[in-house]
């Protein structure tokens, strides 16, 4: 409803309100953030000094844990990532332009549908139970399995909407031309999608970069767990450290805000995927 | 965040029929699609059996690892008898009502602001996602950051404009308006966006013969704009029940779910007994409960879609 924006004139009132809620977006960030970059007596006094200190980071690196935990966090997104990307491009493919049998789809589409709306606690038992028999508890591919599971149906969706628009014809005049069907969804159909591998990609390295729940309940912590166990981790012992607890917090969030701000495009066509075509 | 963000709704793709082309034909497409229905069959049918088999069986460890001894219902019974799953069914409600509610305002107030900003437009459109990317349990930190009744920033405050410092995380209604708060910070980005994305598809053409025709902006507002977002309230009002069920994280930190389970949700409810209580079979019926109310809520979700659209 704003379409010629040239001929709207700003409504001081409009970008009053505005800053305001950006300021409650971005006041919370900035606290923790700075906090990240005080001594523990600063933040539990009631004064205002802000003494800049970096010790909160040596420490949250100092025994390699964090470290550990970080790696094994990129770990977990890489797999995943690759995962849902080669199947969700090969199957959204299948869903959009072949003609799978319907006893093939029936399945892939009641799938996708009822996945993303069970619990994930619900299933943590019986995740535990399967990692546990094939040796893969407490470890990242474990993790991946599992994070794949979850992201999957929104993998194979998204996919198969961006394939959806392309023009039939594409695919047809390779196979025409004598082209294999592999060579022509790599050569042909998969450079179009670049963008929908691109929001995929983004969007679930977001969501097993932030998992919390599986980490925590299918490793033993430690120097197994992913990065959002690890933080929560700085608040079980005794003494809270509060500088720590912020530092750890702005190492997990300050990448994903960044993409944020770059890879706006793609986060946002995540984000609404159900909404376009809902 | 969860996936279900964007697959929750998503309508099934087009599956046209006859397009198996010149060559290939429903040979490819199967090897295509058999990846993701396979992988989901093994990674998710096989724990959903297993959490049904625990559900009907008193579970034993064992040097060999889990042993099964049938006992059919008593562990369902078992659950419905026991207060602490009515207290966590009953905070996940309150949850789900006042943070859907809490976030549906704040994003529809916020695409409304939006779209009418010039200057600030470009800006407004980036920062207002943020919340949304930050792993659940990383927000759950940075308010406590804020909320906690020690190192809290907000009790600075408090002591600086020499008012009394406030206790909320301590206090059963206090947490639980906290944790509902916190939830609409981190995921009104969502609702924001789809209505945002529903705003931007309305016909200027509309707009122009309303205000040709004198309405007033409170009018065009209620009148024209609202019934038209109203499909995209209604998606994106189903996503976020369907993200409160889930939720788990975000009280993690804040409020570890108390005080005395105030703030505890199913998905905590389940974690708890099965990793604490080590009551197996408790959190696999459990399970059970919850799924068949989510899938009974989603039912009836979209028959009152289904309803409304006939009449």
């Amino acid at each position: 409803m704003s379409g010629n924006t040239s001929t709207r004139r700003s409504n001081p009132a409009v970008e009053i309100a505005l800053v305001i809620i950006m300021l409650i977006v971005i006041i919370p960030i900035l606290w923790a953030l700075l906090l990240a970059f005080l001594p523990n007596r600063a933040i539990t006094s009631r004064s205002w000094d802000f003494p800049f200190w970096m010790g909160n980071f040596r420490a949250i690196f100092a025994d390699g844990a964090f470290t550990a935990q970080l790696i094994n966090s990129a770990g977990l997104v890489i797999g995943t990532v690759v995962l849902c990307l080669v199947i969700g491009a090969l199957s959204g493919y299948a869903l959009a332009k072949l003609s799978p049998p319907r006893w093939l789809t029936l399945p892939a589409l009641v799938l996708a549908g009822i996945i993303p709306l069970i619990p994930p606690a619900t299933l943590v038992p019986g995740l535990y139970v399967l990692l546990n028999n094939i040796g893969l508890l407490g470890t990242v591919p474990g993790l991946i399995i599992v994070n794949t599971l979850f992201n999957l149906p929104f993998a194979v969706l998204l996919m198969s909407s961006y394939f959806a628009a392309l023009p039939d014809e594409l695919r047809e005049s390779a196979l025409m031309d004598g082209a294999h069907e592999l060579r022509a969804f790599w050569l042909v159909m998969l450079p179009l999608v670049r963008p929908g591998l691109a929001a995929t990609g983004v969007f679930v390295g977001i969501m097993a970069w932030n998992e919390f729940l599986m980490g925590l309940t299918l490793t033993s912590g430690g120097v197994t767990a992913p990065v959002t166990v690890g933080i929560a981790g700085f608040l079980q012992q005794y003494a809270v450290t509060w500088g720590e607890l912020a530092a750890a917090g702005s190492v997990a969030a300050v990448p994903m805000i960044l993409l944020a701000i770059f890879a706006n495009r793609q986060i946002v066509s995540g984000l609404t995927a159900g909404a376009v075509k809902g | 965040m969860t996936a279900a963000v964007g697959t929750a709704v998503a309508a099934p793709p087009p599956v046209r029929s006859s397009k198996s082309g010149p060559r290939g034909g429903p040979g490819w497409a199967a090897i295509a699609l058999a990846p993701f229905v396979l992988f989901c069959l093994a990674v998710g049918a096989y724990p959903f059996a297993r959490v049904l088999q625990m559900a009907l069986t008193e579970v034993g460890i064992t040097g060999t690892g889990f042993h099964f001894t049938w006992t059919g219902l008593s562990n369902l019974q078992t659950v419905l008898a026991d207060a602490a799953a009515w207290q966590a069914l009953g905070n996940t409600v309150v949850f789900i009502i006042g943070s859907v509610a809490g976030s549906l305002i704040a994003g529809l107030g916020a695409a409304l602001l939006v779209d009418r900003a010039v200057m600030l437009l470009p800006l407004a459109r980036n920062v207002m996602i943020w919340p949304a990317v930050i792993a659940p349990v990383v927000v759950s930190l940075i308010w406590l950051l804020i909320l906690s009744p020690t190192a809290g920033g907000w009790n600075k405050v408090l002591a600086t404009l020499g008012l009394p410092e406030q206790n909320w995380l301590n206090t059963g209604l206090g947490a639980m308006t906290s944790v509902i708060v916190v939830d609409i910070w981190h995921w009104s980005p969502v609702v924001f966006l789809f209505i945002y994305t529903a705003l931007k598809g309305i016909g200027d053409e509309i707009l122009e013969a309303a205000r040709v025709d004198g309405a007033s902006e409170g009018a065009i507002l209620r009148r024209i704009v609202l019934p038209l977002l109203l499909p995209a309230i209604g998606t994106v009002a189903l996503v976020r029940v369907v993200m409160g069920v889930k939720v788990f994280d975000e009280m993690y930190l804040l409020t570890s779910g108390g005080p005395n389970g105030a703030t505890t949700m199913v998905s905590q409810r389940i974690q708890l007994w099965f990793f604490q209580d080590l009551q197996y079979g408790n959190a696999a019926a459990f399970s059970f409960v919850v799924i068949a109310l989510t899938v009974a809520l989603l039912v009836v979700a979209v028959l009152a879609r289904r309803v409304r659209r006939a009449a």
